[in-house]
């Protein structure tokens, strides 16, 4: 039996928070059974990812193939573990596993009625399953079914809070990814037009030799990805409903959405361009110049547009527009360095912002102040909360012994290595402006006088799950070891294939 | 609610018969146009025109939320478990005639062995899903 | 130039899909009441729809279901058909997501102007 679970995890990591999310609703007053129960399929997702990666890890980079059905490639689906696969499967799993814990502590505040509670969850987990999918699956309409998925459950959980400018926030959301996903069908259709295959290996090894006899529909279909995935991943120009979606979802939420959630698209969006596009024809249309240029602006715009907010969580939410430009900045490298930072920084960026967006969830619910000029003196009321926004900062500035040193120093090494000393330029600056947003809440919170409110620590679940995510930051920091090694074996997939 | 006459006794006598419709479409998924989804519709619609004609109330009478709850959620769980009879035989997840299922003569009902099962739990989510988007929809209060 | 014609007139449903997403882009970003934007967003997606059937069509093919007795000559492409059903539903259930919430929405700011709903939310914001 555990012989059978072991050869089927690829497609248990899929479907168990799938199948346990479908039931939650004929329970749904039973609080405690339902948070157990989600917490419960977190923890053996996260065993299970685990026991993936290590497994990859082993092979040294041999993909594990997974046939759904037992129909092999161009007919069936496939399910591939391989490198990037175990990656983000770890991260998902990693991350969400502290979300719930924290939101089992913090929901009830949030959002009212055990109802509503339930479905929250039942949104988180159809989130968590199609994020896992789309890390895996290898084939192109499974990831458009996978990415609609994960945007109606996004949607869904940014409207979980009662407040109307929630409803507002998810039908612009619902709208702009929905034209995003419409985009995502089309180059699928042009894809399939001129290859005639869906799996994505397949469809590669068609593209590389017909494509020179239709350069215009491969334009099309880039472009379509690059405008799908670009608008549902909050990619420069095209960030507008981010800020508000994220800001006005309960905190949980914006903690998967902004840390996880995005991010899956991003993953998608590398498997189209590298796995099924390629890199040397990414240089042929020069989508890397592309890809550099807008992240450039997109971590200088977002920094200074974060600088100016003062809504804590709008604060973050801009923090992430800028984040996001780090990772295509690494993408479009082009190099193995500058994509492990890249990969990387998928990794240490969802730890970092959860757990900043976390803490930002426990202050505003325990003091009831969003601004960050209300905010003095929490430090000393809320030691341990501020101490992890502390070292979560600490973290996206890029300070050594932290997480988000590591990608950020990948990038700058990759970039370098590109002969981009404008992208250099850029990425420091970048840390000097993520500075700039977020210490000032630390000095607010620390030096300046506390009123006599009796503020407290929340409780002992979102404390553990706060201490958590900071360990996290600091192990993938100090000793970064398998993750980091499976996002170089990743990138090396990606820029050496074929 | 409407006060027909014709009109409800055309729904009563056409009720099981848009329902048995619904049902060989489901069934015949794989043999004939149609499927899980468009069989599921169309035995959901029927649930809507009875309500449509005979009012809410009655509608929920007959099938009350936690019925459709219930419908809702296993109607997907037994996808799974359907999918879960090629694992439980050695074999990959969904895996039909590897794991040994009867595919009988292509062309005929039993040809699509667990296909039809599976198309069962997803048709009747269809339907209760459609219901309950008809209710829900109905029920706000203005 | 004919050659060109005759190719686009060949064509005509991809012409039609373009110019029925170029319809659905525009109004989806273009008009501020929410229900024609939920409209636009459907026109769009069955623009797609209809370039992915176009791609699986073939002139003269019969309808993709294996008759051993007399074989058709050639069959239609049943994948993109298949497809697009799943891509049906999914805009079934965008369609009714967004439904619920403008539903939600007329009912805290009492209209489906997406302008005047932001004007709104400023205005409390700022006081």
């Amino acid at each position: 039996m555990t012989a059978a679970i072991r050869a089927n995890l690829p497609v248990f990591a899929v479907i168990a928070p799938l199948f346990v999310a479908f039931v939650l609703p004929t329970f749904a007053r039973r609080t405690r059974l339902v948070e157990g129960l989600v917490i419960f399929v977190q923890a053996v997702g996260l065993w299970g990812t685990a026991y993936l990666a290590r497994l990859v890890l082993a092979q040294g980079g041999l993909p594990i193939i997974y046939e759904v059905g037992g129909w092999s490639a161009p007919w069936g689906i496939e399910l591939v573990v391989g490198n990037l696969g175990a990656f983000f499967l770890l991260v998902v799993a990693g991350v969400s596993l502290p979300v719930a814990i924290y939101a089992s502590g913090n929901l009830a505040k949030e959002v009212e009625g055990a109802r509503r509670r339930a479905w929250f969850y039942v949104l988180y987990l159809l989130l968590g399953g199609a994020l896992a999918g789309m890390s895996i699956t290898n084939d192109l309409f499974n990831v458009f079914v996978l990415v609609e998925v994960a945007t109606l459950s996004c949607c869904g959980l940014v409207s979980a809070s009662q407040e109307p400018s929630g409803a507002e926030a998810a039908f612009n959301y619902l709208i702009l990814a929905t034209l995003g996903s419409g985009m995502i069908l089309g180059g699928i259709g042009f894809l399939y037009i001129v290859t005639g295959h869906l799996n994505m290996g397949f469809a590669a090894r068609a593209l590389a030799t017909v494509w020179q006899d239709y350069p215009h529909v491969v334009w099309m279909a880039i472009s379509f990805f690059m405008v799908g995935f670009g608008v549902k991943a909050a990619f420069f120009p095209l960030h507008i409903w981010l800020p508000d979606a994220h800001s006005v979802a309960p905190s949980p939420a914006s903690a998967v959405l902004s840390g996880l959630a995005v991010k899956g698209y991003i993953i998608c969006l590398m498997k189209v361009l590298f796995h099924v596009v390629g890199p040397e024809l990414m240089q042929v249309f020069s989508l890397n110049r592309l890809l550099v240029l807008l992240g450039m602006v997109a971590i200088l715009i977002g920094s200074i547009l974060a600088l100016g907010q003062d809504e804590l969580k709008r604060r973050l939410a801009f923090s992430t527009v800028a984040q996001i430009g780090y990772i295509f900045l690494g993408m479009g490298l082009l190099n193995v360095k500058g994509m492990t930072g890249a990969l990387f920084h998928i990794a240490s960026h969802g730890i970092i912002k959860s757990a900043l967006f976390l803490a930002a969830g426990a202050v505003i619910t325990q003091t009831g102040k969003e601004r960050v000029s209300e905010l003095a003196g929490v430090g000393k009321k809320m030691p341990i909360t501020m101490g992890v926004f502390t070292i979560a900062s600490l973290g996206l500035v890029g300070i050594p012994l932290f997480s988000g040193f590591v990608g950020k120093w990948y990038m700058l090494l990759g970039s370098l290595g590109a002969g981009d000393y404008l992208a250099a330029a850029v990425i420091v600056a970048g840390s000097v402006l993520c500075a700039g947003y977020l210490f000032p809440v630390i000095r607010v919170a620390y030096f300046e006088p506390a009123p006599a409110d009796d503020w407290q620590e929340p409780g002992v679940r979102q404390r553990l799950a706060l201490i958590l995510l900071a360990m996290g930051i600091f192990v993938l920091g100090t000793i970064p070891g398998p993750l980091l090694e499976l996002a170089l074996a990743a990138a090396t997939d990606f820029l050496v294939f074929n | 609610m409407m006060k027909d006459f014709v009109l409800k006794r055309i729904v009563i006598v056409l009720l099981p018969f848009i329902q048995m419709y619904g049902l060989y479409v489901i069934f015949h998924g794989h043999v004939s146009p149609g499927g899980s989804f468009a069989g599921g519709m169309i035995l959901g619609l029927g649930f809507v025109a009875f309500a449509t004609v005979f009012g809410l109330d009655r509608g929920r009478q007959m099938l009350p939320e936690k019925v459709t709850t219930l419908t809702e959620s296993y109607g997907t769980l037994w996808y799974g478990i359907m999918g879960m009879i090629g694992i439980f035989k050695g074999f990959p997840f969904l895996a039909n005639k590897l794991a040994g299922i009867d595919v009988g003569v292509p062309g005929t009902l039993t040809s699509g062995g667990l296909i039809s099962w599976i198309g069962l739990g997803v048709g009747i989510r269809v339907a209760s899903t459609i219901t309950t988007l008809f209710f829900t929809m109905m029920e706000e209060k203005p | 130039m004919r050659i060109l014609l005759s190719k686009l007139l060949i064509n005509y449903p991809y012409m039609a899909s373009v110019v029925l997403f170029i319809i659905g882009a525009s109004t989806v970003l273009t008009r501020s009441n929410l229900f024609k934007k939920l409209i636009g967003i459907n026109i769009m997606e069955s623009a797609i729809f209809l370039m992915f059937i176009a791609a699986g069509n073939t002139r003269g093919g019969a309808v993709p279901i294996l008759d051993q007795a007399n074989p058709g000559a050639s069959y239609i492409n049943p994948i993109p058909s298949a497809l697009m059903l799943t891509g049906i539903v999914v805009s079934v259930s965008v369609t009714a997501f967004a439904l619920a919430l403008i539903v939600r929405l007329y009912d805290s700011y009492g209209t489906t102007n997406a302008r005047r709903i932001a004007e709104m939310r400023n205005g409390v914001a700022d006081r």
